[in-house]
């Protein structure tokens, strides 16, 4: 009841404010006549009795002021109050107010845009129905869970457990698509029938799969396309439906076409079509080595893994029911197809938080940059302090003056906190559409084409939104509470009286302590070096990076792939078009050598092999694996190789030196012994202080077929640039055929100018291959090194950020304190000091400052680097050239900053200094 | 002004104005010279505090007010009290009573 009316009073206040204050005035009047005309009674002359009822009433304002406390609209009323006079009052100083929008809208802008990468990447979800209910079941062993299952396992596990509604697979293929007018890569998603309906998704056009269309094996050749493919190859036609396409040769129908946000159940990975898991014969391409054979029926077999499952939970069942029904059912499994299934796990993890192990890499990465932007905005913050902490110094004659007319203190806190939001927001927003287009800059120009796998949405979202809004309120608390304590501490009289008194720290009295402005400083400086440090290693780490040798020659060489596998061609057919390229192609003027390989070096795949040793035990039975995604950086297990088929010529078109034996020749084709050349480490490893030349290897388990090592090749890189040296062993293409080879040119005048000439020459040939991902080896080597290289520019960019803002700070501080210290400083020059006296007594205050920020901010960064260790190539975390060199380099900045105000001071004039105050 | 001292009076002066207003309506001078008078001229009541107690009680629920016109034909506004406002009066005046002897019967102790 109270309250109702309290509210009632209050909104009335509000909505009436006008009125209001009209009936406050008239009464408070009113009042004013009755006091005169009582001091008339009481025998004074009117005019006097007048000027005595004002003098009485000489507090008016505070008067008013109480009752607009009580009377008005309350917090809001005052909040609208104090947002109007904070405007006014940062209207009138636009200098400020400009630098410091500037200095929040850099810090708030690169949180902004590092969030949006956060929020794209971990937090967002896929448009699904109730995505909640969504789980991965991942096949694997206790060592590697988070793999892939088989389909007949699939099909167990969707038969036989009672905690999943329905479960869905689906495996990504590269497909060829001819849609009539052109011949494109594109990526597809073989999903079984229930895929759309599991996921509760939608067609935008048309329809998803029939429960029919995934019985028959070949039997219904139809396909949903994704709203992007729908928009960019079809014109976003509504008739789509019924069209026809030829996805790696077989002709296709189209039957719907996916809602433009849904790009399949994983984050980050897209598809542009999709076909049901009864055509996968068809469409996927037969497995390297045996061109043209049809595929081994993938779909009864349990052997070969290659689907991610994802399941539905029944209302009501836990993450861990579902895994404990599925772990048993995986026990099952592996007790009924030992040969199998032994060992084979089954994981369920939640759909919204992608592949774990994928998860943690990026998590890392997120939380690295998170903490980078956020010391960069902790140092805004500090700067901006110390302006609003100048500025009240400033204002101080104002405040007093609102404290002597009644103003609370609590009241004048709250309208300079608000003028704090009002810069806040305004910074916020500011850094809102900076971080937007550090964001739109980054995607653009920075990551390789194919560096990321995956895509990912970075638009702006409500979750970007929100986060700049509370950053940007958090901040302006942060930035605004000091001052605003410290301005509005009620010693009026010494205020009115004299400023100077009220700046104890900058007085240079003997027994001097910090001020909290001096605190700000120190702590940029501090956080600053933590920042610069960190990008100095990374620089470090780069400039290892880049000095080291891949083990071949990159320049001028070009590498195209031949995805011959997407025409279905014949191991002879293949043959022959990979001879009649290379014929074709070395006769081009302008090309000195050509050669193919499975696996071009820094690609980023790698095959790997088990070896066995012709006379030694053989360990394992011979088992193949494709690596395409980096395995790079991990050494290879004691009895696996890195291997690749390669044409002619290869060692001389990279440039890699034969230390012992032969090159491959042509008469090492199909039918002749069969031969190898392996690197240093294989030779290292495999046959220690023996000649590997005429030793006799198999890659296929003890029955053979057996290769004698020609030749030795010095080690390269092969994965990665930062991969540890591992064993590799090269075969002839004509022994060991593989149908995904890419060819690749060294060119003796400008490479890319003859990428054009080369991808005719191979069309003519054959006119339906896709030749999109034409690329330069110098571009593979950089790519390899983009994390390095990126590290170091994104933490070097806001370690110079900081630098920078720290250095404005100092500046600012010393140029505040030696105005303050003018009457000081021409006392000691009358006395006899000289410039150089002051300028030295000035820039020791300032460099304390720094000494300490320095000391601090060298054990902060000893502690934090530590956490850069798995970010860093042959640099240590804590690396002392960059611990040294960063500190002196911040030291001769800090320096710097602080010349000018000294010098400034060092040439004051004691008459001018005398009169100044 | 010392804050305390503007503390201990707020509360008492709200009951004063209770006090006051319980025998009429009144406008806001009317009250301070009411008060005036029947402490024979002991308390003086500043406007600068007057006119906030006045609104906050009013916004208590305690006293409502009207606009009307005074004996010299002034348009002012008249303050009185509601029915909350008397019970209001009535818990301060025991409050006020209690606490007045209690602290008479401390000074009494010798």
């Amino acid at each position: 009841m109270y309250w109702l009316r309290l509210l009632r009073a209050r909104l009335r206040g509000l909505l009436r404010r006008r009125s209001v204050e009209r009936e406050m005035e008239e009464e408070l009047r009113f009042h004013l006549r009755m006091r005169a005309q009582e001091n008339v009674r009481g025998g004074m002359a009117p005019d006097e009795a007048e000027r005595a009822a004002l003098r009485s009433f000489g507090q008016w304002p505070r008067i008013k002021e109480a009752c607009r406390d009580v009377k008005g609209g309350g917090g809001v009323e005052t909040l609208l109050q104090d947002m109007r006079f904070g405007a006014r009052t940062l209207a009138k100083n636009p200098g400020f107010t400009l630098v410091v929008t500037l200095t929040l809208a850099l810090g708030i802008g690169a949180n902004t845009a590092i969030f949006s990468f956060v929020n794209a990447v971990l937090l967002r979800s896929v448009p699904v129905a109730e995505p909640e209910r969504l789980v991965y079941v991942f096949g694997g062993t206790r060592t590697s869970p988070y793999s892939v299952s088989s389909y007949p396992d699939y099909l167990d596990y969707r038969a036989r457990n009672d905690v999943f509604s329905d479960l869905i697979a689906y495996s990504p293929i590269t497909l060829s698509l001819n849609s009539g007018e052109q011949v494109d890569t594109v990526t597809g998603l073989i999903v079984t029938g229930n895929y759309f309906d599991v996921l509760g998704v939608r067609p935008r056009v048309g329809r998803a799969f029939l429960p029919e269309e995934d019985t028959t094996p070949g039997g219904h050749p139809v396909a949903v396309v994704s709203h992007g493919l729908w928009q960019s190859r079809f014109g976003a036609d509504p008739g789509v439906v019924g069209r026809k396409l030829l996805l790696n040769g077989q002709q296709f129908t189209v039957v719907g076409v996916a809602p433009a946000d849904f790009n399949g159940a994983d984050t980050g990975r897209t598809s542009d079509i999709y076909v049901p898991m009864a055509m996968q014969a068809l469409v996927r391409p037969p497995r390297g080595g045996y061109s043209g054979e049809m595929n081994p029926d993938l779909l009864s077999k349990r052997g070969p893994r290659w689907l991610d499952i994802v399941g539905r939970l029944k209302p009501g069942v836990t993450e861990e029911q579902a895994q404990a029904a599925m772990s048993t059912l995986a026990a099952q499994l592996s007790q009924s197809y030992p040969d199998t299934n032994r060992e084979q796990t089954a994981t369920v993890s939640p759909l919204a938080k992608g592949d774990p192990e994928q998860r943690g890499r990026l998590v890392s990465v997120a939380g690295l940059l998170l903490a980078v932007v956020g010391l960069v905005l902790l140092i805004a913050c500090a700067n901006v302090a110390n302006l609003l902490l100048a500025r009240a110094a400033s204002r101080r004659k104002e405040i007093s003056i609102r404290l002597a007319l009644g103003a609370s203190r609590g009241r004048l806190v709250r309208q300079l906190l608000t003028e704090s939001l009002l810069l806040s927001l305004l910074g916020g927003a500011l850094g809102l559409l900076l971080g937007v287009w550090l964001v739109k800059t980054m995607r653009t120009y920075s990551a390789p084409a194919n560096f990321f796998p995956v895509a990912f949405d970075f638009s702006l979202d409500g979750n970007v939104l929100g986060f700049t809004l509370l950053l940007s309120v958090l901040t302006g608390l942060l930035f605004g509470i000091a001052p605003a304590l410290q301005a509005s501490k009620p010693d009026l009289v010494v205020a009115l009286k004299d400023e100077t008194a009220l700046v104890p720290g900058a007085s240079g009295r003997g027994g001097r302590r910090f001020t909290l402005r001096d605190l700000l400083v120190v702590a940029q400086v501090a956080l600053s070096l933590v920042l610069l440090i960190s990008a100095g290693l990374f620089l470090r780490s780069l400039r290892k990076a880049q000095g080291i040798d891949p083990g071949f020659d990159p320049s001028r060489v070009v590498t195209m792939p031949l995805n011959i596998n997407l025409l279905r061609y014949t191991k002879t057919q293949g043959q022959d078009f990979y001879r009649q390229v290379l014929e074709r192609v070395t006769a081009l003027p302008g090309v000195q050598s050509a050669t193919l390989t499975r696996t071009p070096p820094l690609s980023g795949a790698s095959r790997q092999s088990t070896v066995v040793i012709a006379g030694r035990e053989a360990p394992e039975s011979g088992s193949n694996t494709e690596n395409s995604g980096g395995a790079g950086g991990e050494s290879v297990p004691s009895n696996i190789t890195l291997a690749s088929s390669v044409g002619q010529d290869y060692f001389e078109t990279l440039n890699i030196p034969l230390l012992r034996g032969r090159d491959f020749n042509a008469q090492d084709r199909e039918g002749a012994p069969g031969v190898a050349i392996v690197n240093e480490t294989f030779a290292r490893r495999y046959f220690p202080g023996e000649d590997p030349i005429g030793m006799r290897v198999s890659l296929a388990g003890a029955q053979g077929p057996w290769l004698e090592v020609v030749g030795l090749a010095r080690d390269g890189k092969y994965v990665t640039l930062g991969e540890v040296p591992a064993p590799f062993l090269y075969q002839p293409l004509a022994q060991r055929h593989e149908s995904g080879m890419v060819l690749m040119l060294r060119t003796s005048g400008d490479p890319s100018g003859l990428v054009p000439a080369v991808r005719r020459e191979v069309h003519s040939i054959e006119p339906n291959l896709p030749l999109t991902n034409a690329r330069l080896m110098e571009e593979l080597l950089s790519t390899s090194l983009y994390p390095a290289r990126m590290g170091a520019v994104l933490i070097g960019v806001f370690g110079l950020l900081a630098l920078v803002l720290a250095s404005v700070g100092l500046y600012g501080v010393m140029s505040y304190s030696v105005s303050r210290r003018t009457r000081e400083i021409g006392i000691r020059m009358a006395l006899g000091a000289r410039g150089g006296d002051v300028l030295r007594l000035v820039l020791r205050q300032s460099m304390t400052l720094v000494a300490f920020g320095v000391a601090l901010g060298l054990g902060a960064a000893f502690a934090a680097t530590r956490l850069l260790a798995g970010f860093l190539y042959g640099v240590s975390p804590t690396d002392p050239a960059a611990f040294i060199g960063i500190a002196a380099l911040l030291s001769i900045v800090s320096l710097a900053a602080s010349l000018v105000p000294a010098r400034r001071a060092a040439t004051v004039d004691p008459l001018v200094a005398f009169r100044y105050e | 002004m010392p804050k305390r001292d503007a503390k201990l009076l707020a509360g008492t002066l709200d009951m004063l104005i209770l006090k006051a207003l319980s025998l009429g309506p009144l406008h806001g001078f009317g009250v301070g010279q009411r008060i005036m008078q029947m402490s024979a001229d002991a308390l003086r009541v500043e406007e600068g505090s007057l006119y906030p107690a006045l609104y906050r009680i009013e916004q208590q629920g305690w006293i409502t007010s009207e606009w009307g016109v005074s004996d010299n034909n002034q348009r002012a506004k008249f303050y009185s009290l509601t029915r909350a406002g008397r019970r209001q009066l009535q818990v301060e005046e025991e409050n006020w009573v209690r606490l007045a002897e209690a602290v008479f019967k401390v000074m009494q102790t010798n």
